[in-house]
């Protein structure tokens, strides 16, 4: 009896696991891994055209033995009104099964941007497999599919390539940083607007989907990170180039390593300082109604180049390139704060921290806290420091007489 | 292999059970009967003599190449050939006497009195004198002959430490022992086993470090074992283990005299067969598979390194194709994105889902393995050039496998060899096949599964009613200093909590090794 009720036990088991088994095991050769998505609206329809870059693996490897003509990526794009919709929908032109867990990018056309994103990034957080950490771009000038499309040279893959362009310029020049889908979730549900890159294509956008213009050493076409989407209200209202949105990361605090060109006595803009540390402290509060944002920046540079004579081994001529590299830096971050002024956007996640030091305060401004910001004062104090001036201190320039 | 507990053998050779025949008083009788009850065997070598005195006859017999024949020549022979029995043994009886306390001046002799103990004795390299006209006769010990010398250990080899290893006879393995530890308190009982075989086996402990229970239970244990014959040490580990089912061995063992040593210094029992060189050792914990006798001679440091080194390898070993399959199938998303194209891009032309790619690598291996151990050396580098080189390099190019595959399971396959216990490496080996099946099947989920049962598996694993684990599970803090990592020896101060003997605290030996009381 007890031998009889263990076998069938055993038969029950083995069962529930034959027919259950091996469900969600998908072999690798039966995936196409999808690297980067691209979304564009419909022009005046309701709806999503949802691109894909599809990896293919035995062109874009770097083993031996995987040298294929095939261009190392494949573009499917699909129309629906849901963006899983037009995931399934793609299944039509791709003969194997979208595997979405290694996005890195999700790229947002302007028109779509401009009507609006928040609706669009439900299917980021309900998915098992889409990725919270890909990074967000919106296109400049283009769909977002002509960028998804774009070869590169380098990086064999495409997106992987814009990534590491988006990590490399944040990292050393700081117009730029990674701005994650989760990121970009926080910002529409947070009190305070949000940014998001921008990328743009210099040259022929055909020219750029054909591996022949891989063949050159100088690309017809390439891809160009450039300046900041100011989101207000889930809607692209406008960019920030250059310093302005230089000039954002700061007020962020979300400056890692830059380049800041300051006047020497006898010319303008000739010595290059680059500041490698950078650390920002905001205050937010309420005085007479009007926001006022105390805000400290204090950073560390090191001189890396002069085109004149200065005498670096004068402390005095030290601390008047600091006032330099103060003045510069104020100047970006003013810029940067009159610009999103004008538009009566934060995007410097002032009210989030309003909310967040002094929340009674933020209920009396909350109802309008656009036209509020607008009106806010800036108070602005930067320290800047020079740590060295690199392996020699007088340059071998003569000084002018 | 020979039958085990056979109710009725045919082969059984007369033994207590049935009556035996006297040893008549007519020498020739006696003769005729014994060269017939071995079958006429032509190794049974018998010489009869007149003594001198020409009124006695003698016949002196032993079983060619189990005795030492200078033995037999200078003191058995030549004892029979001495001038005084003229006029010292005029008659059977009181040769018998002369021979018996005068002539034999060899080691060890005693009276027989009845055939079957005559064959005994013959069988076990003794000699025997029997005399005319006289019903019983002396059987002296010369067993000797021809065995293998002591040599270098070839299956637990180590860089640093003795080079001496066990060898097929009991009596040399003991001696192997002693010379170690060299204390009155290492107490070695010896018991015959097998009906047919008559294998001497010995059990072996320090007397004080060990625990009674323990020993009490190994006693009854080998009691109960009622078998024709036992051949190998491997016999009695089957035997006596108290997990059958398990795939886990609870009996170590070894071939190295140092190894049997420190593990009586530990408090553990060892048991010699005859005729093999491997000792068994008990009560085995898990740990001890995976620990060599060089840990203890090597500085602490190196070894405590090597010891975490060896359960790494332990795990890949257990876990690597399980987890690069559960990865690959199930879980792409925790591979790094440059990667998983490489693998995409590997699997592209192979035809098979990874698990048959695991396996029929896995398989592979194990066939070069078996084939290189059974080949006669001179061929197993043919073997291991062509199933190294040809085969994987040859696969990946045929398209059968991924490269990414073979270096999984090359890998694995070298990390089950740094287990330095052969049997707990097989085991694992097979373990590997399970996990690997149920990785394709439900991923890591599988694995996580299959890892806790095994956990809890070995939790359960008694060796002689000490827990296999310990002192990992039961816990035991004080014990913690040899285990994953080996603490410097003067701080190894204490003994094993589950293997002291309570009885005996402190112990009555004298340590030889100074401050090393555990090893």
């Amino acid at each position: 009896m007890k031998s009889r009720l263990a076998l069938l036990l055993a038969v029950c088991i083995s069962c529930s696991l034959v027919l259950s088994g091996c469900w969600n095991s998908r072999e690798l050769n039966e995936l196409a891994i999808v690297s980067g998505i691209g979304i564009d609206s419909l022009d005046g329809k309701p709806g999503y055209r949802v691109t894909f870059q599809i990896i293919n693996p035995s062109s874009s490897s770097q083993t031996m033995g995987s040298t294929s003509n095939q261009p190392p990526i494949v573009i499917v794009s699909a129309t629906d009104r849901t963006i899983f919709g037009a995931l399934r929908k793609a299944s039509r032109r791709a003969t194997r099964q979208l595997f979405f867990a290694h996005t890195q990018l999700v790229i947002i056309g302007e028109s779509l941007a401009r009507t609006g994103v928040t609706s669009i990034f439900d299917i980021f957080e309900r998915s098992h497999e889409l990725r919270l950490n890909s990074a967000v771009l919106v296109s400049k000038d283009t769909d977002a599919a002509s960028v998804l499309k774009l070869l590169t040279t380098l990086e064999t893959l495409p997106s992987m390539g814009l990534l590491k362009k988006m990590q490399n310029t944040s990292q050393v020049w700081g117009e730029n940083r990674r701005v994650t889908v989760f990121e970009v979730i926080n910002g529409i549900t947070g009190a305070s607007d949000f940014t998001i890159n921008g990328v743009q294509i210099v040259g022929d956008v055909v020219e750029g989907q054909k591996k022949s213009s891989l063949e050159q050493s100088d690309p017809m076409v390439g891809s160009l990170m450039s300046g900041l989407g100011v989101f207000k209200e889930g809607q692209l209202i406008g960019w920030l180039n250059g310093p302005e949105s230089r000039g954002t990361q700061w007020m962020l605090n979300k400056l890692n390593e830059t380049n800041v060109n300051v006047d020497s006595p006898d010319t303008e803009e000739d010595i290059a300082v680059n500041i490698f540390y950078s650390k920002t402290r905001v205050k937010v509060e309420l005085q007479d109604g009007k926001p006022v944002f105390h805000v400290h920046i204090a950073e560390e540079g090191i001189i890396n180049e002069t085109g004149g004579f200065v005498d670096l081994s004068k402390e005095k001529e030290l601390e008047a390139l600091e006032q330099g590299i103060e003045q510069k830096t104020a100047d970006e971050v003013r810029q940067a704060f009159e610009a999103a002024q004008k538009m009566k956007t934060d995007i410097f996640n002032l009210g989030n921290e309003l909310k967040r030091i002094h929340p009674d305060q933020w209920e009396k401004v909350k109802q309008d806290w656009s036209s509020a910001f607008a009106e806010g004062e800036l108070d602005l104090r930067v320290e800047a420091f020079i740590r060295s001036t690199g392996m020699r201190l007088k340059p071998y320039i003569p000084a002018k007489k | 292999m020979p039958k085990q507990q056979s109710q009725s053998n045919p082969g059984e050779i007369s033994s207590s059970s049935q009556e035996s025949p006297p040893i008549f008083t007519d020498l020739e009788d006696t003769l005729k009967q014994i060269h017939e009850r071995l079958g006429n065997s032509p190794d049974l070598n018998v010489r009869k003599y007149e003594t001198l005195n020409h009124e006695n006859h003698v016949a002196v017999m032993y079983i060619n190449g189990l005795v030492d024949k200078e033995l037999v020549d200078e003191y058995v022979t030549h004892a029979l050939s001495f001038e005084e029995i003229r006029e010292e043994a005029p008659s059977a009886a009181d040769l018998f006497i002369f021979a018996k306390e005068k002539a034999l001046s060899i080691g060890k002799e005693k009276v027989v009195e009845d055939q079957n103990s005559v064959l005994e004795a013959l069988l076990s390299g003794d000699t025997i004198i029997l005399f005319d006209k006289l019903d019983k006769g002396i059987s002296v010990t010369t067993s000797g002959g021809e065995g293998r010398s002591v040599t270098e250990a070839t299956t637990q080899v180590n860089i640093r430490g003795p080079k001496d290893s066990f060898t097929e006879s009991l009596g040399t393995n003991i001696a192997l022992v002693r010379k170690r530890i060299k204390n009155p308190n290492l107490w070695i009982e010896t018991l015959t086993m097998g009906s047919v075989t008559k294998t001497d086996v010995s059990i072996a402990h320090i007397h004080g470090l060990a625990k009674e229970e323990t020993l009490q239970q190994i006693r009854k244990k080998l009691a109960d074992i009622h078998v024709d014959s036992i051949l190998e040490s491997g016999y009695i580990e089957q035997l006596i283990e108290e997990n059958n089912y398990s795939p886990f061995p609870t009996l170590y063992n070894t071939e190295r005299p140092d190894s049997v040593a420190g593990n009586l210094l530990e408090g553990r029992i060892a048991i010699f067969v005859d005729g093999t060189p491997f000792v068994l050792i008990l009560p085995a914990t898990f740990f001890m598979f995976f620990h060599t006798v060089e840990d203890y001679y090597q500085r602490y440091d190196i070894t405590s390194v090597i010891r975490v080194l060896r359960f790494i390898c332990l795990l890949v070993s257990l876990f690597g194709p399980a987890i690069f399959v559960a990865a690959l199938n199930f879980h792409q998303e925790m591979i790094p994105t440059p990667l998983l194209i490489n693998f995409a891009s590997q699997r592209e032309g192979v035809p098979f889902p990874v698990v048959i790619e695991v396996l029929l690598l896995e398989v592979t291996f194990e066939i070069i393995r078996e084939a290189g151990i059974r080949m006669p050396s001179q061929i197993g580098q043919t073997v291991s050039i062509i199933g190294g080189l040809v085969l994987g390099q040859a696969a990946v190019q045929a398209g059968i496998v991924s490269p990414a595959m073979v270096i999984v399971v090359s890998l694995t396959g070298i990390s089950s060899f740094a287990t330095p216990a052969f049997n707990m490496a097989l085991s694992i080996r097979i373990l590997r096949f399970v996990i690997t099946f149920v990785a394709a099947y439900i991923g890591l989920y599988g694995i996580a599964i299959v890892g806790l049962i095994l956990v809890a598996h070995l939790c359960s694993l008694r060796s002689m009613g000490v827990p296999y684990m310990s002192p990992v599970a039961p816990f035991a803090p004080g014990d913690q200093k040899d285990i994953f990592l080996r603490a410097p020896l003067h701080f190894m101060k204490t003994r094993r909590r589950l293997l002291k003997n309570d009885k005996a605290p402190g112990a009555t030996v004298q340590n030889s090794q100074g401050s090393r009381h555990e090893k």
